[in-house]
């Protein structure tokens, strides 16, 4: 790294004075640097070297510390922005679930809501239909004295089958 | 290990903030910056004070140091901070001629009893420009080439050489 050493003089000088020229100056330039060194200057005091030392002990701390502080600062930073993004992602999500959950009960099936012939569409009420239907026959028929036989026994009947069909219909 | 090897060593500690590293680097350069300082200024406070200041802008500057001759960036600093130094010492001397204008004083700078203080180099290179003061100072302390010097001064080298042959040669003359 000391580049003075590695120097020739002599072929720098003639680049741009004649030989001789160059000579002359070399010798110039030597018995100069010659005086300089035969006069050294003062050298710094040790307790200048020591405050130095020191003063530049100080001067890494607080750039440490700062550096320190700048990191802390930037993951402070960061930490905040993404809790931020998080609070604003999960409010989005609930959002999106809330409008998921509506849920639009019915006791109703769909299909008997946009029936148009209800008695045929649901079976249980299909049955439940033909057995009034049969009861009220078998009513006009005891009104009507068709049963021909035993008006008690056809009483009876008709009312083991009532109490049969509401039974059924409470089941469901 | 070569000495090369060990400075950039030193200089790689130093860039990992490494104080002990910083250390070394001021027992190899304060001598020769010192030196630096004290020739261009002839005051031995305000070389203290440019030294300082130095190697605290090291610190500050390491990171900034991207290879090639160390004593090169370093003695740019050095030289960056004795201008900064003339140019406050010039604002502050205009000041105060202002103000010696405003008291209407009479002040006789004894340069005679300035002068005895230093030894006799320090006499004889306060009679060259301060350019050419510069220069061979930088020459001595810096062991710069021409090559390098002329690059931190940005001017070409055959300039470099003629200004540093005729400072040299006649300050020779003036101590003989």
């Amino acid at each position: 790294m000391n580049g003075q050493k590695e120097e020739n003089l002599k072929e720098l000088f003639e680049k741009f004075f004649t030989t001789e020229q160059a000579q002359k100056a070399v010798e110039d330039v030597q018995k100069a640097e010659h005086i300089l060194n035969e006069h050294p200057a003062p050298e710094p005091d040790k307790e200048l070297i020591a405050d130095i030392k020191s003063a530049i002990a100080a001067s890494l701390l607080a750039k440490q510390t700062s550096i320190f502080r700048t990191i802390v600062y930037k993951a402070a930073a960061v930490a905040a922005a993404v809790i931020i993004v998080a609070a604003i992602g999960v409010n989005l999500i609930n959002k999106g679930d809330r409008s998921e959950k509506v849920v639009y009960a019915s006791i109703i099936p769909r299909a008997i809501w946009e029936s148009v012939d209800i008695a045929a569409d649901d079976v249980d009420l299909a049955i439940l239909t033909a057995e009034i239907e049969q009861i009220e026959d078998e009513v006009l028929a005891l009104q009507l004295g068709k049963s021909g036989g035993d008006s008690d026994t056809a009483v009876t009947e008709l009312e083991m089958e009532l109490i049969e069909t509401d039974s059924y219909f409470w089941k469901g | 290990m070569t000495e090369n090897d060990y400075l950039a060593k030193i200089i790689i500690g130093c860039k990992n903030g490494d104080a002990e590293c910083f250390s070394k680097v001021v027992d190899i350069y304060a001598r020769r910056c010192y030196g630096y300082f004290y020739r261009l200024i002839g005051n031995k406070d305000v070389s203290d004070e440019l030294l300082s200041t130095l190697f605290v802008k090291l610190v500050e500057k390491i990171g900034s140091y991207k290879g090639g001759s160390f004593e090169s960036w370093l003695f740019k600093i050095a030289s960056n901070i004795f201008h900064d130094y003339l140019r406050t010492k010039q604002r502050q001397k205009k000041l105060l001629d202002e103000r010696k204008k405003q008291l209407k004083l009479e002040i006789t700078v004894p340069k005679q009893a300035d002068s005895e203080r230093f030894d006799k180099l320090q006499v004889q290179l306060g009679k060259l420009d301060a350019d050419t003061r510069e220069l061979i100072m930088l020459r001595f302390y810096s062991q710069l080439s021409f090559k390098e010097i002329a690059k931190t001064r940005s001017e070409p080298i055959g300039t470099t050489l003629s200004k540093l042959h005729r400072g040299l040669k006649k300050l020779r003359e003036l101590m003989e």
